[in-house]
């Protein structure tokens, strides 16, 4: 066991530093505030082609598709000053994370060909279509209906907190082909789609981010849809085990938390209360970075990951409840134009417990699956 | 030792659910953080409830109850510092009240007509002109507003710093009395109907518990506040503004974890009492301030500074 970084890895992170040093705006900050928001939405697009051409967006990718098969590792590193620096890639970071390498395993030669090389050069957009009004936790409940019609499908239903829909080209979209789980398979949809409808969802977490999508009979060929009829479930299954330690928020908390205790040093603030909170605030970041590195590593020693990425994801939880609780109760003022990045992160903190499955669902996992407890009675 | 109320708390506290009942609804419209209630605060003006703490009969302790019960609607405005705080003042001081603390923004400073300005033990007062006063964007659901650099304020003395602290205290506590009131109510409501995994989601154990203890946490608040606003004492002040800021720490996150999504819309209100709460989380120094004032006043250890 080591905790120190070779060289290749911090000579990989110093050059993610210095390529966010030189492209990212004197006003990143106020633009940072709003992931989905038409400003930031803009500067993503040109950003993430810059990375693509650096390199940088895609490294962990198979060569074939634009990448240099660069290790877990470097995805992680890569993804943790992004995040860190306040998501510059946007909604970008599904298709590099879990989007485009769901497409290489279960999408046809056509579906790879049309849609991972726009990914690749971060040209493109994706939203996510899984929750909906009445299946949230309990996702396998979804309604949204797809029939086929001769060679097409029609799609009937109304998908909700739909992340980055209101600029997304295309929707990875969870709809019903027959009853139950065993029914559910996935589309690749344009969201040009005639019958395709988004409405923004005014929100806490700014600008431009959660939206409702409805499905008006909108038809789309046969070959929209992505592996076999009814194989969603367990497509999806390793998608997520993609994005469930996929943000690492411990990145920008914990920097958030080193701003925040600068900021009250300096008005000679941190005194007793603020110093006992920031101690275990920090810790709480640590543990979760330390808990999040172990399923990295064992994705780099090719050991299957399992129920600990749900303890890593909820040891990110803690640290973000403790980090954000801190900053509300002795910095306020960020909440009030004080600080537009520690608003910024006060707004992502807020659904580190909720967004891509709610906390206590992997509360519910761990003690079933790593704790095997006994399940609760139905 | 009575815990009922007398026939002129029980009369004024009727009269103040009353009003109260009328401002119930939030326009669906409004999809923003501040929903400031003018025509309420009209109203309180013309039944003269912002001076119920003078009145012999009545006293804090039913001014308390009034701001409770106001607090859990979800308009604002600045009734607990006109209720509590004002009648502590010596010499007239004109309403609306607010506080800057460290020169940061406070809740209804952008209006106030009467600005208590606390750096760290001092506590100044000042009538400020318009000029001397900007109103701030926010995310907390009060409207906020700064005080200008500069501003000069009469120094109050140590033994009138001392108690305009304390009734701030019992002022906040009462207020986050209210607001726990109404999130955890808003959320009993939401578990109750909404549905996951076949049942409603206030059958799983996992949340039945959490929302239970959140429960007991708003109602411990509210037996501290009212106490500390009848007797006027100290140590309770510091207990009931210490109990208030934990307790509202741990209940703004639960109940926002099971409202997941549908708490994070400003189409659901839930966020009108939760921001509030936020806003007052940081107020007289934090929890590390009210352990402080615990120390010092039930523990009788640690001066002042
Ligand atoms: C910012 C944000 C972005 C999002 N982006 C997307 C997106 O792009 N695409 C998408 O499809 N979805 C998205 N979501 C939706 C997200 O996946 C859901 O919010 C999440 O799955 C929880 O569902 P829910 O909100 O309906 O909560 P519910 O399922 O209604 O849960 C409410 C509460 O009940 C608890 N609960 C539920 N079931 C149980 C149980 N069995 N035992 C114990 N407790 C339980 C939950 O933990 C929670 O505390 C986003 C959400 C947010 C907040």
């Amino acid at each position: 066991m080591d905790f120190q970084w070779d060289s290749e890895q911090q000579t990989f992170r110093r050059a993610v530093r210095d390529f966010l040093a030189a492209h990212l705006p004197q006003d990143w900050e106020s633009l940072a505030h709003g992931p989905g928001s038409e400003s930031q939405s803009a500067f993503a697009k040109k950003f993430c082609a810059q990375l693509a051409q650096a390199g940088l967006l895609v490294p962990h990718w198979p060569q074939r598709w634009g990448g240099r098969d660069a290790d877990p590792w470097t995805a992680f590193i890569l993804a943790e000053e992004m995040w860190a620096a306040g998501e510059p890639r946007g909604g970008q970071y599904m298709n590099v994370n879990w989007i485009g390498p769901t497409l290489m395993r279960y999408g046809s030669q056509d579906q790879q060909a049309r849609y991972i090389p726009p990914m690749a050069r971060g040209e493109t957009i994706w939203c996510q279509g899984f929750s909906e009004p009445e299946a949230g936790s309990d996702l396998a409940s979804l309604r949204t209906r797809a029939e086929k019609r001769g060679s097409s499908y029609r799609i009937s239903g109304q998908k909700v907190w739909t992340s980055y829909a209101g600029h997304a080209d295309t929707c990875f979209l969870l709809a019903k082909t027959a009853p139950g789980r065993e029914g559910i398979s996935i589309f690749l949809i344009p969201m040009r789609t005639p019958g395709v409808i988004v409405r923004q969802i005014p929100s806490l977490i700014g600008e431009g981010d959660i939206h409702e999508v409805f499905f008006d009979d909108a038809e789309v060929p046969g070959d929209a849809l992505l592996g076999a009829e009814g194989q969603a479930w367990e497509i999806v299954r390793t998608a997520l085990s993609l994005e469930r330690v996929g943000i690492p928020r411990f990145a920008l908390a914990s920097r958030m938390l080193h701003r925040a205790v600068e900021k009250l040093e300096k008005a000679g603030r941190f005194g007793h209360g603020a110093v006992e909170q920031a101690a275990r605030a920090r810790a709480a970041c640590e543990a979760a970075r330390l808990y999040s590195y172990s399923i990295v590593d064992q994705r780099r020693h090719g050991t299957p990951v399992g129920p600990e990425a749900s303890a890593a994801r909820f040891a990110t939880v803690m640290a973000e409840r403790l980090v954000g609780e801190f900053v509300v109760e002795h910095v306020p003022e960020a909440l009030s134009g004080g600080d537009s990045m520690l608003l910024a992160h006060h707004q992502r903190a807020i659904v580190a417990g909720i967004a891509s499955g709610a906390a206590e669902i992997q509360l519910n996992l761990i003690a079933t699956e790593l704790l095997r407890l006994p399940r609760e009675p139905r | 030792m009575d815990f009922k109320l007398t026939s002129d708390q029980d009369a004024l506290v009727s009269a103040v659910d009353k009003l109260a009942a009328r401002f119930e609804a939030r326009p669906t419209e409004f999809l923003g953080f501040a929903l400031v209630g003018h025509e309420l605060e009209r109203e309180l003006e013309d039944g003269q409830y912002f001076d119920i703490a003078q009145v012999p009969e009545l006293g804090p302790l039913t001014a308390a109850m009034a701001v409770e019960r106001l607090a859990r609607l979800p308009f604002t405005a600045e009734i607990a510092l006109s209720m509590l705080v004002r009648p502590q003042l010596a010499g007239e001081w004109p309403r609306p009240l607010a506080v800057a603390e460290n020169s940061r923004p406070g809740r209804f400073l952008a209006t106030a007509k009467t600005v208590l300005v606390i750096h760290g033990e001092n506590v100044g007062i000042v009538q400020p002109a318009a000029h001397e006063v900007e109103a701030v964007e926010s995310l907390f659901a009060y409207p906020m507003g700064k005080l200008k650099e500069g501003t000069t304020t009469t120094q109050l003395s140590g033994s009138e710093a001392a108690n305009i602290r304390k009734w701030l205290r019992i002022a906040l506590a009462a207020e986050v009395s209210g607001l726990l009131q109404a999130a955890v109510g808003s959320t009993v409501e939401h578990l109750s109907s909404r549905k996951q995994f076949g049942r409603p989601l206030g059958t799983f154990q996992a949340l039945r518990h959490r929302m239970a203890e959140c429960a007991v946490l708003a109602g411990g608040v509210r037996w501290l506040a009212l106490k500390a606003a009848g007797t006027g004492d100290e140590g309770d002040a510091a207990l009931a503004a210490s109990h208030a800021q934990e307790s509202a720490t741990r209940v703004v996150y639960d109940v926002h974890q099971m409202l997941a999504a549908m708490g994070m819309t400003l189409e659901h209100p839930l966020h009108l009492w939760t921001y509030r709460l936020k806003a007052l989380l940081s107020e007289l120094g934090g929890r590390g301030g009210q352990a402080k004032a615990v120390a010092q006043h039930c523990f009788g250890c640690g001066g002042p500074g």
